[in-house]
């Protein structure tokens, strides 16, 4: 591993460790202000407003896609009609009575964008580490070395209430948390289409704003209705013409890849988006390693990555030259690669609809995103 | 035992016995409270030494000095603090322990939970219950697996390391590196098999963390430390006559091959206890006995009760530094102990070639 002469030891230990536990997870590449670099090089501009290619296979070449991400909460600062109880996704009965210090994390900062577009954000007390957008990111993080929470650091914010779901750990965190007497929501940890409406009025029940709730979950939903109506349009209309599409995770240059499958997101995304989902169509299941040969069989035309992946492999090129097999595919052979940042490609929630928008720019009308 | 005590003049062994046998036990005590405290009151959330204290006064009822002033302050010590603490206790006196006893019924200074594959054998079995998420003891499944998984690898490795009554140093170490590429093959395998949460409850476990503890684990881990312990204390005296060799144990009336059994089902427990909800933490069983008998000398009647101690020690600094190194992070604890126990078992190792003059 080609180390930099001189990183201070707590650097060292801190990419180790990121090594060990990137390798067996997600990992929001974020914490080094990447985002801040991809989003001054401006958002990429609405689909509407962009001319798409004739041909969807006729181009050469990698885009990056930026959400216009800007916050517009459906709500200035409701007031949480409290004490409320709410049955988690878990079964578990909580009650809620105190709204003013909140904790809203999951491995996506899919529930932290909620809270703020509820108009609540000035109540978040600390952030998970996918949380980047700028009303948050200044607040403390709670999650170190990626997605671990610690509890001494959470305790340390005195939160009230806290918002989480399964895809953050150690478990037994969690349950300290709620040892401790502070009210835990887990809502449903799953992401994708089908679901944003019910996680933001999960997230609201938990906040007591339920009307707010309901609000965001329309709005959004429409929103999400509006842009895959929009992207319909332009995507081909046969199944047959659709480009052949994989979500990798690639994290580093060990050469080890993840496509990511049925139920882990990925397959909501390829499928609003217009793109013909190859998981699908040999049944991969969640987010499972992938050999080269798997990879040349599935011959994709276009591939979704994170941007701090296909950063953290080397670019394009790194990527290409690490991963042969990689370069004996369509998506390969012209660069057709759409990358995201890690903490939004896959965050369902309030933001959809934008994070849709600008990947099928960069995927329809190329010339105008890159 | 031969191969791990020095020389020495009458007079200084003299001194040194008593030194030991009053000193010894006291002082390990001691630091044992010392650090207890130290790491009490050190962490995250910044507890003042003087409020962890009246915390502590309180809760037994005593209204002596002041209530933590942070609203969280008395959730984090008696939730997250304290458990951790007293879990990193019982951990390392556990395994300390069964790395003394280990090390006296196969007769060999580099017998170590950690190193022959006995901790990776109930990691096997205990990562088998994430990835199957069997409940069919509650929060005791873990703990039961894990001791199975021990008792089944300790066995492996008496059955096949020993040969006409003794367990050669090479032997032993090649039975514990096959031991641990078949375990290890089997986590592999059982990462494989789990989905990411239960992935990633596996490789937090490999390397080993008290991250987590929470009242409800240290309740299935101390009643089994404690049996464990108390149970060492038990066999020691007859683990002394078995340092004379098995005839020479036999002849005082020792029933070896039982005493044997019996310590191993006592090795797997410890083990079990400290494996089942902490992970992997490796060579605290080789480093702290070795430590102990270069102070008092290889009497197990001293050595089992100072290593519980030590151990403890050890393991409740190991976690101090390990969640206060580097801030809001947790390093997993497995990892410091193998990078200060592997060059230590480096220096055994060539040590005890030297004095047993060869491999042999």
């Amino acid at each position: 591993m080609p180390a930099a002469p001189r990183i201070p030891a707590t650097g060292v230990l801190a990419l180790l460790l990121a090594l060990v536990l990137g390798g067996c997870g997600i990992s929001a590449g974020g914490g080094q202000g990447g985002d801040e670099a991809a989003t001054a090089g401006g958002v990429t501009p609405a689909l509407a407003d962009v001319e798409p290619l004739a041909d969807v296979r006729d181009w050469e070449g990698a885009t990056t896609a930026v959400p216009d991400d800007r916050l517009e909460p459906v709500a200035d600062d409701p007031e949480p009609a409290l004490p409320v109880t709410v049955t988690d996704s878990q079964g578990t009965e909580v009650t809620v009575t105190d709204a003013s210090r909140v904790l809203a994390l999951d491995i996506y900062g899919t529930l932290s964008r909620t809270v703020h577009e509820l108009g609540l954000g000035e109540r978040l007390v600390g952030r998970d580490v996918s949380t980047q957008f700028d009303a948050a990111a200044d607040l403390p993080l709670v999650t170190q070395n990626g997605h671990d929470l610690n509890a001494e650091a959470i305790l340390g914010l005195d939160p009230t209430l806290i918002i989480t779901d399964t895809s953050l750990g150690p478990w037994d965190v969690v349950l300290q948390m709620r040892d401790a007497g502070i009210p835990v929501v887990v809502v449903d940890s799953h992401r994708g289409l089908d679901n944003v409406a019910s996680l933001t009025r999960e997230v609201a029940a938990a906040l007591g704003v339920p009307d707010a709730g309901a609000a965001l979950a329309e709005r959004t939903q429409a929103q999400v209705d509006e842009t895959v109506a929009r992207i319909e349009a332009v995507a081909p209309a046969e199944a047959g013409e659709r480009l052949r599409t994989v979500f990798l995770y690639v994290r580093g240059q060990s050469g080890v890849y993840y496509m990511f499958g049925e139920g882990s997101g990925a397959d909501s995304l390829i499928e609003a988006v217009g793109g013909y989902d190859v998981a699908a169509e040999i049944g991969w299941n969640g987010m499972k390693p992938l050999t080269d040969e798997g990879l040349v069989a599935a011959q994709p035309d276009l591939v979704l990555m994170m941007t701090g992946g296909l950063e953290s492999a080397g670019g394009v090129d790194g990527l290409l030259e690490r991963l042969p097999a990689l370069a004996q595919t369509p998506a390969g052979q012209h660069q057709r690669f759409v990358a995201m940042e890690d903490s939004q490609i896959l965050g369902f929630g309030p933001a959809t609809a934008a994070v849709l928008d600008a990947l099928a720019v960069g995927i329809y009308a190329p010339d105008a995103a890159s | 035992m031969s191969a791990t005590t020095v020389p020495v003049t009458p007079v200084r062994a003299t001194l040194r016995g008593i030194a030991a046998r009053v000193g010894l036990l006291g002082g390990l005590g001691v630091a044992l409270v010392v650090i207890l405290v130290v790491s009490a009151g050190t962490g995250q959330l910044d507890v003042p030494a003087d409020q962890v204290l009246g915390s502590l006064m309180h809760k037994i009822g005593l209204d002596i000095g002041p209530v933590p002033t942070h609203p969280q302050g008395e959730n984090t010590l008696w939730q997250v603090r304290f458990p951790r603490v007293v879990m990193a206790a019982l951990a390392g006196a556990a395994l300390a322990t069964a790395g003394a006893l280990m090390q006296g019924v196969f007769g060999n200074p580099l017998a170590e939970p950690g190193v022959v594959g006995v901790s990776s054998g109930a990691a096997v079995a205990a990562a088998s219950v994430i990835v199957f998420q069997w409940t069919f003891a509650g929060t005791w499944t873990v703990a039961v697996c894990a001791f199975l998984g021990g008792l089944v690898t300790t066995t492996l490795v008496y059955v096949m390391s020993r040969d006409g009554g003794r367990t050669e140093v090479v032997t032993l170490v090649l039975t514990g590196i096959a031991l641990n590429a078949v375990t290890s093959a089997g986590l592999a395998f059982l990462m494989f098999l789990g989905d990411t949460q239960a992935r990633e409850e596996i490789v937090f476990w490999q390397l080993g963390s008290l991250n987590g503890s929470r009242w409800e684990y240290v309740g299935v881990v101390a009643p089994l430390a404690v049996v464990g312990l108390v149970a060492a204390m038990l066999l020691a005296p007859r683990l002394d006559l078995l340092a004379l060799g098995d005839r020479a144990a036999k002849h005082v009336g020792v029933d070896v091959e039982r005493l044997r059994m019996v310590t191993i089902v006592v090795v797997a427990v410890l083990t079990a206890a400290a494996v089942s909800f902490c992970g992997i933490i490796a060579f605290v069983g080789l480093v702290v006995p070795h430590l102990i008998r270069m102070i008092s000398g290889p009497g197990h009647r001293m050595l089992v009760p100072a290593s519980a101690l030590g151990g403890a020690v050890l393991l409740v600094t190991a976690d101090l530094w390990a969640r206060t190194a580097v801030e809001y992070a947790d390093l997993p604890i497995g990892m410091l102990t193998s990078l200060v126990g592997g060059p230590f078992f480096f220096w055994l190792l060539r040590r005890a070639r030297r004095t047993a003059g060869g491999w042999a």
